[in-house]
This record gives C-alpha cells, sequence and structure tokens, in this order.
C-alpha cells in the first residue's frame, strides 16, 4: 500500500517538467534553482490506484542548509518509509553531483526508484551512463527519461509499485563522496566533445568583461523588445477592435440615451467633444476596459514573454552574478535580482520572490526596495502611453529617478539596519532552450493569473470612484490636501484622487490623471510618485504577510518620508 | 607547493582544495555542493569589485560569493 509519492532531486533537474508529466497538472517550471518554493501536489494514476504526488523543493542533500531544503526534508517524514514511494530525479549530464542526495535516501531506508533525467541531453554533451549497472550498484531501479519529451514516463510510473528499500551501511560525508567517485568512474563514459558554441556562451557570460557586455545587450534587447511588442499589439489589435468595433457599438447604445444622469456618468463617464474617448472618459465600460485590455495587456503579454524566456534559458543566475557586488553593497546579494524583475512584472510575485534569501533583514531590503523602486508593468505600461507622447527622455527619467532611489535607499538601510546578509554560494544551470509549448503554457497562466487578479478589482475600483466622484464626495479630502499636493509637488489638488486611487490600482491612478491636462512635468511628478509613494492593496497585504506588522510599519514610514522628500525635490529643484 | 585563497588564484588555472578554514556550517554546505577537501577545480572567473568567483568543478558550474571564496585555501605548484 502506497501513501504517497515524492519527487526529490537537486535544483534544476528537470522535477517540475517530471512532475507535470506524471500527473498532467500544468506546473510552472523554471531554469533557476529554488525556484519550487510553494510545494505542488497532484494525483498519478499507478494501475488502477490513484496516489496524492507531491513535487519537493529542490535539495541537495538530506542535511538541510537552507529553509527550503527544511522544507522538502520534513515533509519526507509525514509518513512512515514502508507508506510512501520518492521518486528520485538526478540530472543525467551531472550524475556525480546528484548520487549524494540518492545515497543519503538509500541509506536512511526509503523505498526509492532513480528517475535518470535528461538523458537525450547527456547524448548531446558526450555523457554515456550505463544504466543497468548503476541499478546493480546501488541496488535501486534506475528508469532512463527525457521528461521534456516525455519519454521513459511510462516505465517510470510502472516501476513505482516494485520500489523496494535497498540495504546500505551509513556513511560520513567524506565516504559518500569517494564511494560516488566509484561509482561514477564504473558507469560513466566520457567522449570528448569539443566546446560549442553554447558552452563558450556559458562561459563568456559569466566573465566580467564579456558577461557585462553580454547582459547589456540582453537587458537592452529585452526592454526593446518588450516594448516592440507591447506597441504592436495595442496598434495592430487591441485598439482597431476597440475603436473600429467597440466603439460604434457604445455610441449606437448611447444614442438612444436621452438624460445622461447617475447611470450614464457610471457607466460612460463624461464625453469629450461630445464622443466617446477611452482615455477621459472613466466610465465602467469604457476607461476601465481600455486600461485593462487597451493598455495594459499588451504589455503584461510581451513582458512575461520575455521573462519567462529568460529564465527558461537560465539566464537569470548569471546576472545574478554579474550583479552580486552591487547587491552586496545595498544589503542583498546576487540572488535578489530575480525578485526583483518578477518585481517589475508585479511587486506581488517579487515580493513572495524574496522568501527565497536567506535572512530576515536580506527581506525587508528587498521587499522595501521592490515597493519603492520597481514599478509593475500596469504602472509602467500607463507610463509608456501617457509620458511617452512628451517624449522618451521624461520615460527615461523616471526610471532613473527610481534607480537613484534604490541606490541610495540600499546604501543607508545597509549601513543602518543590523542583522547580516548571507553569501552567494549557488550552482549555474546550463543554457536549456525551453519547447516553445512550455513556454506558453507559462506564458498564458501568467497572463490569466494577472486577468483574474486586476479586471475585477479594476471594474468595482472604477465603479466606486465615479460614484464618489458623482457625490461630489472626494472634495473634502482634495481641499485638506492641497497645500502638500498642489503647494508641495506643484500638482493640481485634484490629483490627490489620482495618489489615493494608486493604492487600489496602479494603472487606474495614472489613468485619472490623463482627464486633468496636466504638463509635462506634472505629468512626470504625478507617474513618479505614484511609482514610490505606496503600494497598491495587493502588494501591501503580502508585505504584511511577509514582514508582519512592524516591519510593515517600517516600511510604510520609509516609503511615506521618501515620496514627500522627492515629490518636492523634484519640483522645487530639479524640474524648475 | 604553495598555498593560496581562491580568490588569489588566476581565472583558468586549476588547483586542488588544501583547506575550507570556515566552521562547520560552511564546511557542510560546500560538501553538500561537492566542494571539500582534496577536491579539484578550475577557476573560470572573479567578477571584480568584491563579486562571486566562478568555478568548474566535476561538471558543475557554481558562483561563490568573495567572502566565502577567501576561506576556500587551494594547493598550488
Amino acid at each position: 500500500m502506497i501513501k504517497k509519492i515524492y519527487l526529490i532531486g537537486n535544483p534544476n533537474v528537470g522535477k517540475s517538467v517530471v512532475f507535470s508529466r506524471l500527473t498532467g497538472v500544468h506546473v510552472i517550471s523554471s531554469n533557476y534553482p529554488g525556484t519550487t518554493v510553494e510545494i505542488l501536489k497532484g494525483y498519478v494514476y499507478v494501475g488502477d490506484e490513484k496516489i496524492e504526488i507531491v513535487d519537493l523543493p529542490g535539495t541537495y542533500s538530506l542535511e538541510p542548509t537552507s529553509h527550503a531544503e527544511e522544507v522538502a526534508v520534513s515533509l519526507l517524514k509525514e509518513y512512515s518509509k514502508d507508506e510512501i514511494v520518492v521518486i528520485n530525479i538526478l540530472d543525467a549530464t551531472n550524475l556525480e553531483r546528484n548520487l549524494l542526495l540518492t545515497l543519503q535516501l538509500i541509506e536512511k531506508g526509503f523505498r526509492i526508484v532513480a528517475c535518470l533525467n535528461m538523458c537525450d541531453e547527456a547524448g548531446h554533451k558526450g555523457v554515456h551512463i550505463d544504466t543497468e549497472k548503476l541499478e546493480k550498484l546501488l541496488n535501486v531501479q534506475v528508469v532512463p527519461t527525457c521528461a521534456v519529451t516525455g519519454l521513459g514516463i511510462k516505465s517510470l510510473i510502472e516501476k513505482i509499485k516494485d520500489a523496494s528499500p535497498a540495504l546500505r551501511n551509513q556513511l560520513t560525508q567524506e565516504e559518500r563522496w569517494s564511494e560516488i567517485g566509484r561509482i561514477v568512474e564504473q558507469v560513466q563514459r566520457l567522449e570528448h566533445r569539443h566546446h560549442t558554441l553554447k558552452e563558450l556562451l556559458e562561459d563568456a557570460s559569466v566573465r566580467p568583461l564579456s558577461g557585462f557586455m553580454i547582459a547589456s545587450g540582453i537587458i537592452y534587447a529585452s526592454f526593446k523588445t518588450v516594448r516592440f511588442i507591447g506597441e504592436f499589439i495595442i496598434n495592430k489589435i487591441t485598439d482597431p477592435v476597440f475603436i473600429n468595433l467597440y466603439q460604434p457599438i457604445l455610441e449606437k447604445l448611447t444614442l438612444h440615451w436621452q438624460e445622461k444622469g447617475f447611470w450614464f456618468h457610471l457607466l460612460i463617464g463624461d464625453l469629450i467633444n461630445s464622443k466617446i474617448d477611452f482615455k477621459q472618459s472613466l466610465g465602467v465600460l469604457t476607461t476601465a476596459p481600455y486600461i485593462e485590455f487597451g493598455m495594459v495587456l499588451p504589455y503584461v503579454i510581451s513582458f512575461y514573454l520575455i521573462l519567462s524566456l529568460l529564465e527558461d534559458i537560465g539566464y537569470l543566475p548569471r546576472l545574478a552574478i554579474l550583479l552580486d557586488n552591487v547587491l552586496h553593497r545595498l544589503g542583498l546579494h546576487g540572488f535578489a535580482v530575480i525578485p526583483v524583475l518578477l518585481g517589475f512584472g508585479c511587486n506581488v510575485p517579487g515580493i513572495l520572490a524574496t522568501r527565497s534569501l536567506e535572512s530576515k533583514r536580506e527581506r525587508f531590503i528587498a521587499s522595501t526596495l521592490i515597493s519603492i523602486g520597481v514599478p509593475c508593468i500596469p504602472l509602467q505600461a500607463m507610463i509608456f502611453g501617457l509620458l511617452g507622447q512628451f517624449g522618451g527622455l521624461y520615460v527615461v527619467g523616471v526610471y532613473l529617478v527610481l534607480f537613484c532611489l534604490v541606490l541610495i535607499l540600499g546604501l543607508i538601510m545597509n549601513r543602518f539596519l543590523t542583522g547580516y546578509s548571507p553569501e552567494f554560494l549557488l550552482e549555474i544551470p546550463t543554457y536549456r532552450f525551453p519547447p516553445l509549448s512550455t513556454l506558453l503554457k507559462k506564458l498564458y497562466f501568467r497572463v490569466k493569473g494577472f486577468l483574474i487578479e486586476a479586471v475585477p478589482v479594476v471594474m468595482i475600483g472604477v465603479l466606486v470612484i465615479n460614484i464618489l466622484i458623482y457625490f461630489k464626495l472626494f472634495n473634502l479630502v482634495t481641499s485638506i490636501s492641497a497645500p502638500v499636493i498642489h503647494g508641495l509637488f506643484g500638482l493640481p489638488k485634484e490629483a490627490v484622487v489620482a495618489l489615493i486611487i494608486g493604492f487600489i490600482r496602479k494603472d487606474v491612478a495614472v489613468g485619472m490623471l490623463m482627464p486633468l491636462g496636466l504638463s509635462a512635468k506634472q505629468l512626470f511628478i504625478g507617474a513618479t510618485l505614484l511609482a514610490i509613494s505606496f503600494p497598491c492593496v495587493a502588494t501591501f497585504v503580502v508585505l504584511l504577510k511577509e514582514l508582519g506588522w512592524k516591519g510593515l510599519v517600517k516600511s510604510t514610514f520609509i516609503m511615506v518620508a521618501i515620496s514627500v522628500i522627492v515629490g518636492a525635490t523634484l519640483n522645487f529643484i530639479i524640474l524648475r | 607547493m604553495r598555498r593560496i585563497t581562491l580568490v588569489q588564484i588566476k581565472p583558468n588555472r586549476k588547483a586542488k582544495v588544501a583547506e575550507i578554514s570556515g566552521g562547520a556550517n560552511l564546511q557542510n554546505k560546500l560538501m553538500h555542493m561537492g566542494i571539500f577537501k582534496g577536491k579539484e577545480m578550475t577557476k573560470l572567473s572573479h567578477i571584480g569589485l568584491r563579486g562571486p568567483v566562478v568555478i568548474k568543478t566535476g561538471r558543475s558550474m557554481l558562483a561563490i560569493g568573495h567572502g566565502i571564496a577567501t576561506k576556500i585555501i587551494l594547493e598550488v605548484e
């Protein structure tokens, strides 16, 4: 009787792909170590039996040295050893490195099946493994697989039932490594291969000079491509749909609407030159869907396409290496690059990803920097769309201000916060070219996640705002805050509404700035303030979860103080 | 035979680990990654300004933070 099946393996051995092959459940898998922070569960049919299968976080050993590894090891203790089967996934291209965990699992007396994954890639690299001999030496079943194509998965499932514990003496760590050396010598045959272009690139991207050249090239190209694809979708797909299809329908509907009262104001909003203007009308059926689908969604798609591609190729750990020295001075280490990049999509997954950072201090610094200095893609899309009209220099300016803020703030926090930031120690995966289907699947889930999160909030948000505006409920707030908004930041006093709405959604907030007829300078200040001032409510909730009340209050205080300083500085000094 | 740290050795040179001059915790962590006394490794690069050192050992490529790299002592001829 098998109660549960566990998948365990080193980071980056294709574990998540095996998992999704076994269960058919769609799983997001990435090409950097430690990606499976949350635990994934699914079901697999062994014969007629439906058994739960758990994907454990990547781990190098059963003696945990990190939080993710602790989770993996403690989950293995949930059931007694005769009630579970452990599928140990090994990377065939790097057998030596992977066998440590295998030996530990066998010594502990687990019933295991070893899954020798990435066999095709090993073949390409000239690594040949004698599976039968390995089976004999380890005394457990070994199944060669190639999870990306699905090869060998069937026989892996068939072998689950026959898994039985093998007897082995407890070894010390040193003894294990020499045992591994002996095993590898007997089962692995290496064919000499010349360095491939891929390997040369792998090396070049972590050498100082060539590395930075490649990195700047990739970052520049990514940015350009995100904008190009985003604009392409807007110009060729969404704008034509909105203007040629949706607008005539709305206009026909409203033609018979004589009295332009409460409901008209709510649904359609104000007419600009007696026409619907998707950017300025501010109705639930006009501006709300246009902001989400016509301005933001195209960039969400293009951003996640490029990010997923960089992730799956395995470039991000290399970027982490190159930026480690800079990030160290901000109290972080190279790996913080990944939460930051995710934060550029949406701050919520970015802050959640800070969990992969080891110390509490580092998590605080990273979360605060992300919520202040990293604008999410909806906000960026609106900044491109609006501020871009005044010239690209303004857009670059916003990024420059944010970048300087992150540097200054990081230096300060690193100086004054107590605690430690641990050192970098990371295995760097080889470059892999993800199959298009995996990439598109990942993109689909990310875009879907965005739509589920954003659309209801935007619709309800715009509805509530319209009601508040209709009944003139914002007037009091507007006049109270006028000295700060107008006096200090140089914005029209109505802009406070947008800043408040920024708490609900940043993209809608920028949308609220549209009808105010701001000058380039005012829009620049408004957009920058929206980026730094206060995270949206979703980010706020994760910040609370990750940092606790004390951390949140500290972080919020920093944000409010910074926005007042930056807003006033921009208004009185820099853009005077 | 000379002993130098992983930070000091020149890129593209191969050497054996002579000692890891850190606490049990660090030794353990490195041991899991396959770095221990007697292990051979090739330094690939070192990112300046106290950036990490990148090494190749066996079939893996590892990035090691500057601080840890100063504690890995190598034996060179």
